[in-house]
């Protein structure tokens, strides 16, 4: 080949590359810049920032909102995690609705629909996720980034060989040094998640919470499904919650330990470090099985796949797979409905420590309107009530 | 109108008796004795224990000092040293079903487990406890809902089931008739309940009496 052709030939792939590059970039730079509204209920009394209780978040992506709802009653504070994994979509969109309706009598709920901010802005790389996902409401709909597990390299960058997790010093997988479900109780001094643990640990104990709620999504494949997770702390009123619900709310959640040698988990480290009880709920979502056939949105919001389905028929999976799928509206349900009772019968218990909340829809309701039905139009509010995550 | 034949007055107050008798015959023979108070423990280090305890908070009991307790792990020298400090414990419940592997890092064996609660009922023998064998978990703790490969919920539901006298379980959990078929072979009564919720007037007659 001559010199002049070979030059045509390496021109010819730059510019193939650079017309990629364009695509894919704009498609990176919009998704990770896409604004998520959050219009107030009219019970949000305050909204705080992350960097509020650790000013060394200041300025960085996971500076997240703190949405805080406080009745007119004193008693107990309960604060609410969404997107800890922001690909576990039901997380962030009960924050959403508990944001956006709940009011509060007594006591207060603090919500977090973005624990990792960063991590909402990446999908998985090279798994050709959706960048985005549409929620339809009554006055069209509203579009929320899809998210992954990890933060985003770009905000944290590069892994370490191995990850020890601290104080334990456990040795995890070098990636869960971006995964916020694995870097608590946190560290001041350490990485972007780890650092934003620990100003929620600072915020947990500052603001006395009581109970922490992580709310999570997991696979069909994955043990810990439909369940409770509870730090021994939590663990008679876990077992009250699962018992109550499944008596009465249409569906079923049950309940386990957090394992006491297992590091870096909420439902492990709020309970061990700070003065609150952690619990974490797990909704199914098949989206997140390995098994599954196109990773589309529609899989993500109806949760129907025929690869899950067929694992299922062999045995496979730790929750019914059916052609009815895992819609999120159920998902969200079974979020809303199991915080209720986790108030409800906390605040039973602890009277002077009750944390009484009416406006949030039980699961009945989420199956039959949708969730979408539940997020309020931000064109139609004053600009100064509605916020971004 | 018909005219009713004489006999068949007699004859369905012989069926009414008849069946009378034949329920009154299975609450009367067939239920151990289920006094207060209440050891609860696990045969696998699941959440049973706790679960069960909501059960009984619920039932309000009134025994002095304490109607029931839940011992993770309860060992045959526990119930000498109630014994002997003048608190024995008249029934043990043992639920069945072992703690998930999934989330790695129980830190304990099914076969101390087992070990730990074979001793554990055997000295309960001894003390005359009636021993309550329960199930409570659906298929979570059944080999169905387990990894594959892993039978720790069988061994441990082979180690107290046949060896108990009255059996527990929640319908789900007892899908292929395991139970079932434990309680027929071995001529164990068993309480079969839809719900963890239905326990709650099962107990109320066990207990509440
Ligand atoms: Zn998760």
């Amino acid at each position: 080949m001559s010199v002049h052709g070979l030059h045509i030939r390496k021109c010819s792939f730059v510019i193939l590359g650079a017309i990629l590059m364009a695509f894919a970039g704009t498609s990176f730079y919009n998704s990770r810049h896409l604004r998520e509204p959050v219009v107030l209920s009219p019970g949000v009394t305050q909204v705080k920032k992350l960097s509020d209780y650790f000013p060394g978040i200041k300025g960085t992506i996971n500076d997240s909102n703190i949405y805080i709802l406080e009745g007119t009653e004193p008693g107990g504070t309960i604060l609410i995690l969404g997107g800890s994994h922001p690909e576990e979509p039901a997380s962030r969109l009960t924050t959403w609705i508990l944001a956006e309706n709940a009011a509060v009598e007594q006591g207060r709920l603090l919500v977090v629909p973005s624990a990792n901010r960063s991590a909402t802005t990446v999908t998985r790389l090279g798994g050709a996720y959706p960048p985005d996902f549409t929620i339809p409401t009554p006055w069209g709909g509203q579009k929320f980034r899809m998210g992954d597990r990890w933060s985003n390299p770009l905000d944290q960058w590069p892994d370490p060989e191995v990850y020890i997790h601290y104080p334990s010093r456990q040795e995890l997988a070098y990636v869960d040094i971006r995964n916020l479900n694995r870097t608590w109780p946190g560290r001041a001094n350490g990485t972007l998640t780890e650092k934003t643990c620990y100003a929620m640990t600072q915020l947990i104990q500052k603001e006395n919470v009581d109970i922490v709620i992580d709310l999570h999504e997991a696979e069909l494949q994955y043990p810990v499904i439909s369940t409770i997770v509870a730090h021994q702390k939590g663990e008679d009123l876990a077992a009250l919650v699962s018992m109550m619900i499944s008596g009465s709310e249409g569906f079923d959640i049950g309940m386990e330990y957090s394992p006491k040698a297992l590091h870096g988990l909420s439902h492990r480290e709020i309970g061990d470090h700070t003065q609150a009880i952690s619990l974490l709920l797990e909704a199914p979502e098949p989206f997140l099985d390995a098994t599954r056939g196109r990773t589309d949105r529609a899989l993500l919001l109806e949760g129907k796949d025929e690869f899950v389905l067929r694992a299922g028929k062999h045995g496979l999976l730790f929750e019914k797979m059916d052609e009815d799928g895992w819609p999120i509206d159920i998902r969200v349900g079974r979020h809303c409905s199991t915080i209720i009772y986790i108030l409800e019968l906390w605040s039973e218990e602890n009277p002077e420590k009750a944390v009484v909340a009416r406006k949030i829809p039980r699961y009945a309701e989420v199956k039959e309107k949708g969730v979408g039905f539940f997020l309020r139009d931000p064109t139609k509010e004053d600009p100064k009530n509605v916020y971004f995550e | 109108m018909k005219r009713i034949h004489p006999l068949s007055g007699v004859f369905l107050s012989f069926l009414i008796f008849a069946s009378a008798s034949f329920s009154f015959s299975i609450e009367q023979t067939e239920l151990p004795k289920t006094d207060l108070p209440v050891l609860i423990t696990s045969c696998g280090q699941s959440p049973g224990p706790v679960r069960l305890k909501a059960i009984f908070k619920k039932l309000d009991l009134e025994y002095e000092p304490k109607a029931y307790d839940v011992v993770e792990f309860l060992t045959a020298k526990d119930l000498k040293i109630y014994k002997d400090v003048g608190t024995p414990f008249k029934t043990l419940i043992i639920v069945m079903g072992a703690s998930l592997k999934g989330m790695g890092a129980a830190g304990i064996s099914i076969e101390d487990e087992i070990d730990r609660v074979s001793e554990l009922m055997k000295e309960a023998r001894q003390h005359g406890m009636t021993i309550i064998g329960a199930h409570i978990g659906g298929m979570k703790r059944r080999a169905q809902g387990a990894t594959v490969g892993d039978n720790t919920d069988e061994l441990s539901i082979d180690a107290v089931a046949p060896k108990s006298d009255l059996l527990v379980v929640i319908k789900e959990g007892n899908a292929d008739g395991r139970f079932t078929i434990i309680s027929q072979d071995k001529g164990i009564p068993m309480i079969e309940a839809e719900k963890l919720l239905d326990l709650i007037p099962e107990f109320e007659k066990l207990f509440k009496k």
